[in-house]
């Protein structure tokens, strides 16, 4: 037999000890991921609802003053045809009187010293397809339409509701900052768990290093094992953390994550599993 | 000279556990160590082994020195040296053979070599009939056979036996002792250390006597047997 394949067998009995240890500490790995899960999926909602409100700050567009409502709404087709664009919405002087008298209840005298001859300018206002937001053509888009004969101007929403942007970026950061803990803790407690499961068979390392194995083939065996773990355990974590959400998607609507930050949730599993067996095996060491 | 260890010191925390350790072993020995305990004993085997390095002095085993040796040297040093404890140290979930087989393994020899060398180690050690059994299904003297015939294995030029009697009774340990003998006259040089010499007949090795680390080189055997 080769040492490769005395290395191979030496995993392989590795994996078979200790079933009912390995399957506490398993279960504590995916306990531990159950939480951080359950934190991803409300961020990864939320980030999706901030998404839909940030969406909904389109454009407006003020027309000019000498324009009529049938004008207004044949300059309201001509930017709802244009690609990018997912609606228009036509805002007579009127709507816009009242519109600004509900916003601002306390700013209409603004309005009464302009007198009864004033009117508010009609405008456009405009929602732009997620895609068209995402490729970020919005600043094509708008000096197309600020062409366009008839239009004073055309203001992007983030002009206008600076307000809105701000909770949202407040909150995308205290969302990072949690995550970063939460990274952090979940991390310290699959190594120490898997940690632990390796120095319980401090023994084994033991008489491996006083029968002349060389270091790799002591280790080798544990570091797939605290792969085998953190992956198993993120793994499960995951799924039932997608149990829960399935049993409370009736209850409360809301999306699972995303793939791509579940292969991450396994892959923070694999190098914590790893790195928490490494130190474990060089416990003994001196 | 097989072990060389000139003014070696090893401290754990403040005291030193060693001190002023001067030794030669030489090749073909049956050297005793006795002391009471925490006297050092384990420590000094703990130094031939390279499990642990001395704070000052330098002790060599087999031309490799311990302010030289490297990492990766260990194993190949270790490969030469058999280690018996008080405790046996088996693997629980393997079988005799396989605990037997073990410093063979980890060298990659090939699968015919192990088993002729093992079979005919058990056979040796009356142990053939329990190759397949597991170490928890044996007495505590067949144990500690199974545990010399793991550090006989790869053909060591030296034996370490830490307290290898410790937990047999007195019958079993003469049947250990004479074991240690055995395989010393085929040419391995044995270390044993013992609180008690006397388990080796006089004239039968070299004995040294450790005493809150220092190394006594009066034959404390006859001491002993006078006091008694
Ligand atoms: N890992 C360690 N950490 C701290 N102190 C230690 C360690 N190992 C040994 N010592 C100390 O070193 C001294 C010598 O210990 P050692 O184990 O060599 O004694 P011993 O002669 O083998 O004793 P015993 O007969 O009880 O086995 C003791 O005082 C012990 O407490
Ligand atoms: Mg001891």
């Amino acid at each position: 037999m080769s040492i490769l394949q005395s290395a191979v067998r030496e995993i392989a009995l590795n994996l078979h000890s200790r079933p009912g240890a390995r399957l506490i500490t398993l279960l504590m790995v995916a306990l531990a991921f159950i939480v951080f899960d359950t934190f991803l999926i409300i961020s990864w909602n939320l980030e999706s609802i901030m998404d839909k409100e940030e969406s909904l700050v389109g454009m407006e567009v003020f027309l000019q003053r000498e324009i009529s409502t049938n004008e207004g709404r044949v300059v309201g087709d001509l930017i709802s045809s244009m690609s990018g664009v997912q609606s228009v919405y036509f805002v007579s002087p009127q709507e816009a009187e009242a519109l600004f008298r509900a916003e601002l209840p306390g700013r209409t005298d603004l309005l009464d010293v302009m007198g009864n001859d004033f009117r508010l300018p009609a405008s456009l206002q405009i929602i732009f397809t997620e895609e068209a937001m995402s490729q970020g053509r919005i600043s094509d888009l708008s000096r197309q339409i600020g062409a366009i004969a008839g239009v004073e101007d055309a203001v992007y929403g983030e002009d206008y509701l600076p307000g809105l942007l701000k909770t949202v970026t407040t909150i995308r950061r205290l969302v990072i900052l949690l995550g970063i803990v939460l990274v952090s803790s979940i991390s310290l407690v699959v190594f120490y768990t898997v940690r632990l499961s390796v120095v319980r068979r401090s023994l084994t390392v033991d008489i491996m290093r006083i029968v002349g194995a060389p270091w790799w083939f002591i280790r080798v065996p544990f570091v797939i094992e605290g792969v085998l773990m953190g992956i198993a355990g993120s793994a499960g974590g995951l799924a039932m953390a997608a149990i829960l959400s399935e049993v409370l998607s009736t209850a409360v609507t809301h999306r699972f994550m995303p793939m791509s930050w579940m292969t991450l949730v396994i892959l923070l599993g694999a190098v914590t599993g790893t790195v928490g067996a490494l130190a474990g095996s060089y416990e003994k060491e001196r | 000279m097989l072990v060389t260890m000139t003014g070696v010191r090893l401290s754990y925390g403040r005291w030193p556990a060693l001190d002023k350790i001067n030794l030669e072993i030489r090749q073909g020995e049956f050297l005793v160590i006795s002391g009471p305990s925490g006297a050092g004993k384990t420590t000094l085997l703990r130094l031939i082994w390279m499990g642990d390095k001395p704070d000052s002095g330098i002790v060599e085993v087999a031309g490799f020195r311990s302010d030289r040796i490297k990492r990766r040297e260990l194993p190949q040093l270790r490969r030469k040296i058999g280690i018996v404890f008080q405790d046996f140290r088996l693997l629980h979930s393997r079988t005799i053979f396989d605990n037997v087989a073990l410093p063979l393994q980890v060298t990659g020899a090939g699968n015919r070599i192990v088993q002729k060398r093992v079979i005919s180690l058990l056979a040796r050690m009356g142990l053939s009939h329990r190759r397949n059994s597991f170490p928890h299904e044996l007495s505590g003297g067949e144990q500690q056979r199974v545990a010399i015939a793991r550090a006989m294995v790869a053909h060591p030029f030296i034996l370490l036996a830490d307290e290898p009697t410790g937990n047999l009774d007195p019958e079993v340990s003469r049947e250990v002792v004479e074991l240690l003998l055995e395989i010393n006259r085929g040419g391995t040089t044995v270390v044993m250390a013992t609180h008690d010499p006397r388990q080796v007949p006089a004239g039968k090795g070299r004995f040294l006597f450790l005493d809150k680390g220092i190394l006594r080189g009066a034959d404390r055997w006859t001491e002993l047997d006078q006091d008694s």
